[in-house]
C-alpha cells in the first residue's frame, strides 16, 4: 500500500498488517531477524552498548568503593541525578504495560505489532530504574534493610515512608510485567523451537516454551492467563507512578506538594514511554524490514498519544503555576518563578519546549506520518522528560534559608551513571532483538483478516484473494 | 460479528405518547419545585435565602457536569474514531443538548453570588490579604465573563456535533463524519480547560482560601461517572419503552456499565490523591478543607462517599453479571447518580453549615433542576431519531459482542 493511498481517510481503520501477508510469511518475517547471523549494524551497536555498560560498571564500582561523595550532591540538594534517573527510567517503563494491558482491555487491536517490543523495553527500563535507588542508599550491602525481614534487632522498615512504598510498587510492577511478557512469549518461543536448526537453540527455546504444542487446551489456558494478567497490570500502570509521585508530593516542599502530582506523573510516564517506544521502533522496523507490521499507522497512533499526553503534562505545568499564584502562598509562587527565571531557567524552558511545544507539530498529519520527523520529535520528548524530573528535583537548590542556597553541578561520575544506564538498557534491548521475536507472531496472526473464519477470501467466488487464502489455510501452522 | 452482519430494523423514533408523561411531568414537577424553592427561600430571612442558594448550587453542579461530560463523550467518539459507541451516541448528544437549559439555570447562581462566594464582598477582600492577592481572578466581573465564555464554548461545541449528527440522519453523507473528526481535537482541548476553570470558579471558590491543583480533574472524573450513569438509565428507559430493542442490546448495557465503573474508580483515584496528599502534608491552609468536612456530623457524609461512591459499587458493579442485568445496572446507575449529587453536596454545603444539616430546600432544588433536566432531554429524545440512523458505523456498533 502506498503512502498516498494511506492518507485517504476512511470511516473504518485500514488493515493492521500491510502487504500480501499469509500466516506463514508473518512467521518468516519475524523469525528471520532472530535466525539470521548478526548483522554488522547489530554488532556495531552491541559494541557501543557494551562500552556504555563498561562505563556503568566503572562508575558504580567506584561509587561503592569510595561512597556517594563522588557525586555532585550537596546541602540542600541531597537528591541529584540518582532520583532524576530513577524517575526517568520508571516513566519509560510505563508504555509497555499500558500497551499490553490497558490497550488490550480496550480492545485496541493495533497494539499487537508493538506490544512485545514495548514490554521488553519496559522490563529493561525498570531494571535501569531499580539500579539508582539501590546505589543511592550508599551502603548497598545493607539494601535488604528496606525489606520487612524479621530479625533479632527488631528493626523494621518505616511503612510510612513513600520511599519504602517504592520498593514494593516497583518490584511488584517488575514481577507482573515480566510474567506478562513471558506469558505472551510462550507460543512464539515454541515457534522458534520448532524451527531451530541447532541443538542448543532447540533445547533453549524448548525449555522456555514449556511444552507448548498449540493445542486447543493450551490456547484456552493461555487466553485466560493473558486476560487475568492484563487485568492485574492495568491498575499497576497507575499505581507505580502514583507512588513515585508520592516521593515528592507527600513532603511539604513548595513545588513538590501539590495534589495533581499523581495523575500528572502517570500522564508524563505514558508520554515518555511512548516516545521511547518510537525511538526504538522507528529504526528497528527499518533495519529489520518490519515495516509491514509496524506500519505508518502504528507510528501515527503513537504520535497521537504523544500529542495528547504531552498536552496533559502541559495542563499540569500550567495548573501548578496558576494554583501556586492562586494559593496566595509566597513560597509556592516564588518557587515557580525561580524555576522559570532562576539559575535553572534553562532546564525549565527545555522542559516546556520539548514536552509541550515541539509535540504540537504532531497536529500535522504529514509530520505524524513522517518517520524521520517522528524519530527526531521522540528524542526531544526523551530529553524533555528527563529535564522535567531534573526541574522538579532542583526545587531543592533554594530552600527556606537563603544562606544555605547552593547550585548543584553533576560530577563526571553522575554523568557516567546516566550514560552507563543507557549502556545497560541498550545491551539488554539488543540481546532481546537478537534472541527473541520482536513482534508477537501469534497475536499478529490473530488480527489478520484471515483469522476471521468468515473472511471473504475463504469463499471461492472471490477469486481475487482465493489463492492468498488458500496459501494461508495450508500453511496455518507456519 | 455474525456472518452476515446485523441489520438495522428498529423504528428509529420513539412514540411521542410514550414520552409525553415524562416531558409534561418533568416540566410540571420541576417548575413547581422551582417555584416552591424560590418562594420558600425568599419568604424567610437572610438565613433561608442563603440556604436556597447553597441548596441550588449543590443541585446545579451535578447536572451541569453531567451535561458537559455528555458533550465531551460525543466529541470523544469522533476523536478516537470509535465505532462501538455509535448506537448510544444520540442519547449523549441529547443530554448535551441541555447546555442552553443549564445556561439559563445558571442565572440563580449569578444572582446568589453574594451569598455563595465570600470573595465577592468588596469589604471582606479589603481586609484579607490572601483574598486581595487573588482578587485579579476572583472578582465579580471576571467571574461573570468567564461563565459567559464557558457557556459560549460549550454551546458551540454541542451545537456543532449535534447539528452535523442530525444532518447525517437525513443525508447519510460520510463527509459529515470526517468534518466532526476534524474538530474533535480542538473541542477536547477547550473542554479540558473550561471544565477545570468552571470547577475552580463555581465550586472550589466557595472556600476561597483553599486550593487544590487536582480539583478540575476530580470534578471531571465525577462528571464522567455521572454521565455514564445517566446514559445507562437513558438507554434502559428507551429500550424499556419497547424502542430499539434489537439495536441496543445487553452488550451496549455492558459497555456503558464498564465505563461507568471505570470512571467511578477514576473519581476515587483523583479524590484519594487529593485527600491523601493533604492528609500526609498536614499543612493547616490545606487541611482546613477536610477538618471542616470530617467533624460536626460531616464525617457521616464522608464515609457515605467512601463506601457508597467507591467500595460498594466497586465490588458489586465489577461483576459481568450485574452490568448485563437491566435491574442491577439500573439500580447501580441510579445509586451512583445519587452519589454524584452527594459528592457535590459535600463540596459546597459545609461552607454554609458547620454542622451537618439537611434542609427541605436541598430536596426541592434537586427536584427542580432534575425535573427540568429530564423533561428537556425527553423532549429532545422524542423529536429526533433515537440513533444516528445513517451513520456508516451504526451496523458495526450493533455487531459488537463482549466475549467472555
Amino acid at each position: 500500500m502506498s503512502t498516498a493511498n494511506y492518507q485517504q481517510e476512511t470511516v473504518f481503520p485500514p488493515p493492521l498488517v500491510e502487504g500480501n501477508q499469509t500466516f506463514h510469511s508473518v512467521t518468516e518475517a519475524v523469525c528471520r531477524v532472530v535466525e539470521a547471523p548478526p548483522s554488522k549494524g547489530w554488532l556495531a551497536s552491541f559494541a557501543m552498548a557494551l562500552l556504555g555498560l563498561a562505563v556503568l560498571g566503572v562508575s558504580v564500582g567506584w561509587l561503592i568503593w569510595e561512597g556517594s561523595g563522588i557525586w555532585g550532591l550537596n546541602q540542600p540538594v541531597s537528591w541529584g541525578f540518582a532520583i532524576v534517573n530513577f524517575v526517568f527510567w520508571v516513566g519509560i517503563g510505563h508504555a509497555g504495560t499500558l500497551i499490553s494491558a490497558i490497550l488490550f482491555l480496550f480492545r485496541q487491536k493495533w497494539r499487537t505489532s508493538i506490544n512485545r517490543f514495548a514490554e521488553a523495553m519496559t522490563i529493561f527500563a525498570v531494571i535501569c530504574a531499580l539500579l539508582f535507588p539501590t546505589i543511592h542508599v550508599g551502603r548497598v550491602w545493607l539494601l535488604y534493610w528496606a525489606l520487612p525481614i524479621p530479625n533479632q534487632m527488631g528493626m523494621w522498615p518505616n511503612f510510612r515512608s513513600p520511599l519504602l512504598w517504592d520498593v514494593f510498587a516497583v518490584s511488584t510492577y517488575f514481577t507482573v510485567s515480566l510474567l506478562f511478557w513471558y506469558t505472551g512469549l510462550i507460543p512464539d518461543l515454541a515457534t522458534l523451537r520448532d524451527r531451530a536448526k541447532s541443538k542448543v537453540a532447540y533445547y533453549a527455546y524448548g525449555m522456555f516454551a514449556l511444552g507448548w504444542r498449540g493445542a486447543n487446551r493450551h490456547w484456552q489456558n493461555y487466553e485466560k492467563a493473558y486476560l487475568i494478567l492484563a487485568g492485574l497490570s492495568a491498575p499497576l500502570v497507575l499505581s507505580v507512578h502514583t507512588i513515585v509521585s508520592f516521593d515528592f508530593a507527600t513532603s511539604v516542599i513548595p513545588g513538590w506538594h501539590t495534589t495533581i502530582f499523581p495523575p500528572y506523573f502517570v500522564a508524563g510516564a505514558i508520554f515518555s514511554g511512548f516516545a521511547m517506544v518510537l525511538t526504538l521502533a522507528i529504526p528497528a522496523r527499518k533495519i529489520f524490514k518490519l515495516e509491514e507490521f509496524i506500519t505508518v499507522r502504528h507510528v501515527e497512533n503513537m504520535n497521537k498519544i504523544i500529542l495528547v499526553t504531552g498536552m496533559m503534562v502541559g495542563y499540569a505545568y500550567a495548573m501548578e503555576f496558576f494554583i501556586a499564584w492562586y494559593s496566595g502562598s509566597a513560597y509556592e509562587s516564588w518557587t515557580f518563578i525561580n524555576r522559570a527565571f532562576g539559575p535553572y531557567w534553562w532546564a525549565y524552558w527545555i522542559m516546556w519546549s520539548c514536552n509541550v511545544i515541539t509535540p504540537q507539530l504532531f497536529w500535522s498529519q504529514k509530520i505524524r506520518q513522517n518517520m524521520t520527523a517522528s524519530f527526531i520529535l521522540s528524542i526531544f520528548v526523551n530529553i524533555g522528560m528527563w529535564f522535567e524530573r531534573f526541574v522538579i528535583t532542583m526545587s531543592l537548590h533554594r530552600d527556606y534559608i537563603p544562606s544555605s542556597w547552593d547550585y548543584y553541578r553533576p560530577t563526571i561520575w553522575d554523568v557516567g551513571c546516566l550514560i552507563g544506564s543507557f549502556g545497560l538498557f541498550f545491551t539488554l534491548f539488543l540481546l532481546f532483538l537478537k534472541f527473541l521475536p520482536a513482534i508477537a507472531i501469534a497475536e499478529v496472526k490473530g488480527v489478520m483478516p484471515q483469522a476471521d473464519p468468515h473472511w471473504e477470501g475463504y469463499h471461492a467466488d472471490h477469486h481475487h484473494s482465493a489463492d492468498h487464502a488458500h496459501a494461508a489455510g495450508e500453511k496455518h501452522h507456519g | 460479528m455474525s456472518a452476515h452482519g446485523p441489520v438495522f430494523r428498529d423504528n428509529p423514533k420513539l412514540d411521542p405518547a410514550v414520552a409525553g408523561t415524562l416531558v409534561k411531568g418533568g416540566y410540571a414537577v420541576g417548575g413547581l419545585a422551582l417555584l416552591i424553592s424560590v418562594a420558600g427561600g425568599f419568604a424567610g430571612g437572610e438565613e433561608t435565602r442563603k440556604q436556597f442558594f447553597f441548596s441550588y448550587l449543590a443541585a446545579y453542579m451535578p447536572f451541569v457536569t453531567i451535561t458537559v461530560c455528555a458533550m465531551f463523550f460525543s466529541v470523544l467518539h469522533h476523536l478516537v474514531r470509535a465505532s462501538w459507541s455509535t448506537a448510544v451516541r444520540r442519547v449523549a448528544e441529547n443530554i448535551a443538548g441541555n447546555i442552553p437549559l443549564m445556561a439559563v439555570l445558571f442565572i440563580p447562581v449569578l444572582l446568589g453570588m453574594h451569598d455563595l462566594y465570600h470573595w465577592s464582598h468588596h469589604d471582606a477582600v479589603e481586609h484579607d490579604p490572601i483574598l486581595k492577592g487573588k482578587s485579579g481572578y476572583l472578582s465579580p466581573a471576571f467571574f461573570v465573563a468567564r461563565a459567559v465564555v464557558f457557556f459560549v464554548i460549550w454551546f458551540a461545541i454541542q451545537h456543532f456535533f449535534r447539528k452535523n449528527s442530525l444532518a447525517q440522519d437525513e443525508s447519510g453523507d460520510v463527509s459529515l463524519t470526517y468534518k466532526m473528526r476534524r474538530l474533535a481535537p480542538i473541542s477536547t482541548l477547550l473542554f479540558a480547560l473550561t471544565i477545570s476553570f468552571a470547577a475552580f470558579d463555581w465550586s472550589m471558590s466557595t472556600s476561597p482560601h483553599w486550593f487544590s491543583t487536582i480539583y478540575g480533574v476530580f470534578t471531571f472524573a465525577g462528571g464522567m461517572m455521572g454521565f455514564f450513569a445517566a446514559l445507562a438509565l437513558g438507554i434502559l428507559w428507551i429500550t424499556g419503552r419497547g424502542a430499539l430493542t434489537s439495536t441496543l442490546t445487553v452488550d451496549n448495557f455492558h459497555d456503558v456499565g464498564k465505563l461507568m465503573w471505570g470512571f467511578m474508580v477514576f473519581w476515587t483515584y483523583t479524590g484519594f490523591s487529593q485527600y491523601f496528599l493533604i492528609w500526609y502534608g498536614n499543612i493547616p491552609e490545606e487541611t482546613i478543607y477536610y477538618i471542616t468536612r470530617q467533624n460536626n456530623g460531616w464525617m457521616s457524609v464522608f464515609i457515605l462517599l467512601v463506601v457508597g461512591h467507591f467500595f460498594a459499587p466497586f465490588w458489586i458493579l465489577m461483576s459481568r453479571h450485574t452490568k448485563r442485568s437491566r435491574a442491577m445496572l439500573g439500580a447501580g446507575a441510579a445509586w451512583l447518580l445519587l452519589m454524584h449529587y452527594m459528592d457535590h453536596y459535600f463540596m459546597v454545603m459545609p461552607v454554609l453549615h458547620h454542622h451537618l444539616h439537611f434542609h427541605w430546600l436541598d430536596l426541592t432544588t434537586l427536584i427542580a433542576v432534575g425535573g427540568l433536566f429530564v423533561a428537556a432531554w425527553a423532549q429532545r429524545t422524542v423529536k429526533h431519531n433515537l440513533v444516528p440512523v445513517k451513520d456508516p458505523q451504526l451496523l458495526a456498533s450493533m455487531g459488537y459482542e463482549n466475549a467472555v
